[in-house]
């Protein structure tokens, strides 16, 4: 029985796909066989995060339309053995995606799969409500920003209602809380929402806090998700947040700002 | 499985809403009178008199029978749009009926009246109250029996947080949110409005237009505050309040907010 995650936020642009390729990656890395799906039909990016646009030839589509095989359409990731990625179309609309359709292709991924990470579209319609529809947990990634905040509010009110678990009255989807673009010096300066105020409004579980890094973006245009870059803070946030996702207790860094980060860097490589 | 299903092939859906409705107290079931007191009216604020719809509340009148047609042709003569009635006796009721008018019970019995209204503090409306009480007893003890877990008579407690486009109504009492409203959240309340945690969204309190309803919370952020029509925005609300545990209630059609602390 795979675990169905979706990785949502409401806004666009705070760093959902990014996350999703990182969490899955992380994921694989520690022995979970995992597949990622790019439920943004019509805006494909998955693929290029993870580095395999040139090897997409069948989607997930093509797949519940039945013109392709559900092995036909996976790409097996080169890095990491365990982990496969089911990309989007990018010449279709969100209204090729049927509620049938996924279904069908998440209970064939169940057999095989430890876990399954939904990459949802921005946004509150069809494409984020399909991609949320089945999921046992969601991981609802903010900016620490007012208007993120409140749009990440918005979707967990649906997260509560538009789900099947909601629907079928079963146990409620796990709501986990994932701040990305975190800079603590700018928090100081009053210019960022702090953590605690985040925490507080939203006020559900916090999985991670990725810090506002360079390394994000390195990795994002060189197409190799930055859980592998495990020098750079934003790496080691993510794999903190896998292993929090896999139950383990992690204390939060990254959150304060600190002087001496080159020589606590350094200490935090050392530790690992 | 609102995903399932085809919007294409339904005609039509449901929807429980709320609407800014004017209501026309009458104190005089004289079409000539009515007719003389709208023309006056029309004079001043000619904007308001846009085929707008009207309740015509005719519980403060003490007549068997109206001349309901012909109050609704001077209101229609003078752009207002009788959608229906409220109070008064069966006649009235069959009358409205028959001109294709809705109706509704009057306001003071077909709901328990918020507790405040117990305690009367000595003002004018003290007598009103007295009579509201015991009117209210009886229904809160039919209520009681059936009454779900987490309700209480006519009203409702939700507990957790209310998020961003969600909307939480108690339509016949009084609403208990055990945890925080967020920015875009909207709580409503025939009753009052007690929110124990922070008040960041819209909360509107008496909107049967109950003007003894309050709102009561723990840290005031609100968007926007209403009893019984009367609101004040964000901006209107003054700042040292802001964040602080308050009250807030009608006092001469004004809102007034006190704090609690």
């Amino acid at each position: 029985m795979a675990k169905i995650i979706v990785v949502t936020s409401g806004k666009g642009g705070v760093g959902k796909t990014t996350s999703a390729a990182a969490i899955a990656t992380g994921l694989a890395l520690r022995g979970k066989k995992t597949v990622v799906i790019d439920f943004d039909v019509g805006l494909r990016n998955l693929d290029l995060i993870m580095g395999c646009e040139r090897r997409v030839v069948y989607d997930l589509v093509n797949v519940i339309q039945g013109e392709a095989g559900l092995n036909q359409a996976l790409i097996r990731d080169k890095r990491v053995d365990n982990l496969h990625i089911l990309p989007a179309s990018q010449t279709r609309d969100k209204d090729a995606l049927t509620l049938e359709g996924v279904e069908k292709v998440l209970d064939t991924l169940n057999k095989d799969f430890d876990f399954i990470i939904c990459d949802s579209p921005a946004g509150i319609e069809r494409g984020a409500q399909l991609a949320m529809y089945f999921a046992d947990a969601a991981i609802v990634v903010t900016n620490p920003e007012v208007s993120s905040v409140r749009d990440s509010d918005r979707i967990l009110g649906l997260l509560a209602s538009k789900t099947r678990r909601a629907e079928r009255g079963e146990d409620p989807i796990q709501e986990h809380l994932l701040i990305t673009r975190y800079n603590p010096s700018r928090v100081d300066l009053g210019d960022m929402l702090n953590l605690e105020d985040i925490r507080e409004i939203l006020a559900i579980d916090l999985l991670g806090l990725i810090p506002e890094s360079e390394a994000v973006l390195r990795a994002s245009n060189q197409g190799v998700p930055v859980t592998h870059d495990d020098d750079s803070d934003a790496g080691q946030a993510y794999a903190d947040t896998v292993a929090r996702l896999l139950g383990e207790e992690v204390p939060l860094r990254f959150h304060e700002y600190q002087k001496k980060s080159l020589l606590s860097r350094m200490f935090g490589g050392v530790r690992r | 499985m609102s995903l399932k299903v085809d919007r294409d092939s339904m005609a039509f859906t449901f929807k429980g809403g709320m609407l800014p409705m004017t209501v026309m107290e009458l104190t005089s079931a004289d079409p000539e009178r009515i007719r003389e007191q709208l023309a006056g009216k029309l004079s001043q604020s000619p904007a308001f008199f846009q085929h707008t719809p009207v309740v015509l509340n005719v519980e403060k009148l003490d007549e068997p029978h109206l001349a309901l047609e012909r109050i609704c042709a001077v209101c229609r003569a003078h752009k207002l749009l009788p959608v229906a009635v409220r109070g008064g006796p069966d006649p009235v009721k069959q009358s409205a009926w028959a001109l294709g008018l809705g109706w509704f019970p009057p306001q003071d019995a077909s709901r328990p009246r918020p507790l405040e209204s117990v305690a009367g503090d000595g003002d004018a409306d003290s007598a009103d109250s007295a009579e509201s009480v015991e009117l209210s007893e009886p229904s809160v003890e039919a209520v009681a029996p059936d009454a779900l877990p987490g309700t209480t008579a006519g009203g409702r407690i939700y507990r957790g947080t209310v998020r961003s486009g969600q909307q939480v109504t108690a339509p016949e009492g009084d609403l208990v949110v055990v945890g925080a409203v967020n920015a875009g959240a909207e709580v409503l309340a025939a009753g009052s409005v007690h929110v124990y945690g922070a008040l960041r969204g819209r909360a509107l309190a008496g909107i049967h237009g109950d003007a003894l309803a309050g709102i009561f919370c723990r840290e005031l952020h609100a968007e926007l505050l209403s009893v019984a029509g009367n609101y004040k925005r964000l901006e209107d609300i003054d700042p040292r309040l802001l964040g602080t545990t308050v009250q807030v209630r009608l006092i001469d059609d004004q809102l007034g907010i006190t704090s609690l602390a």
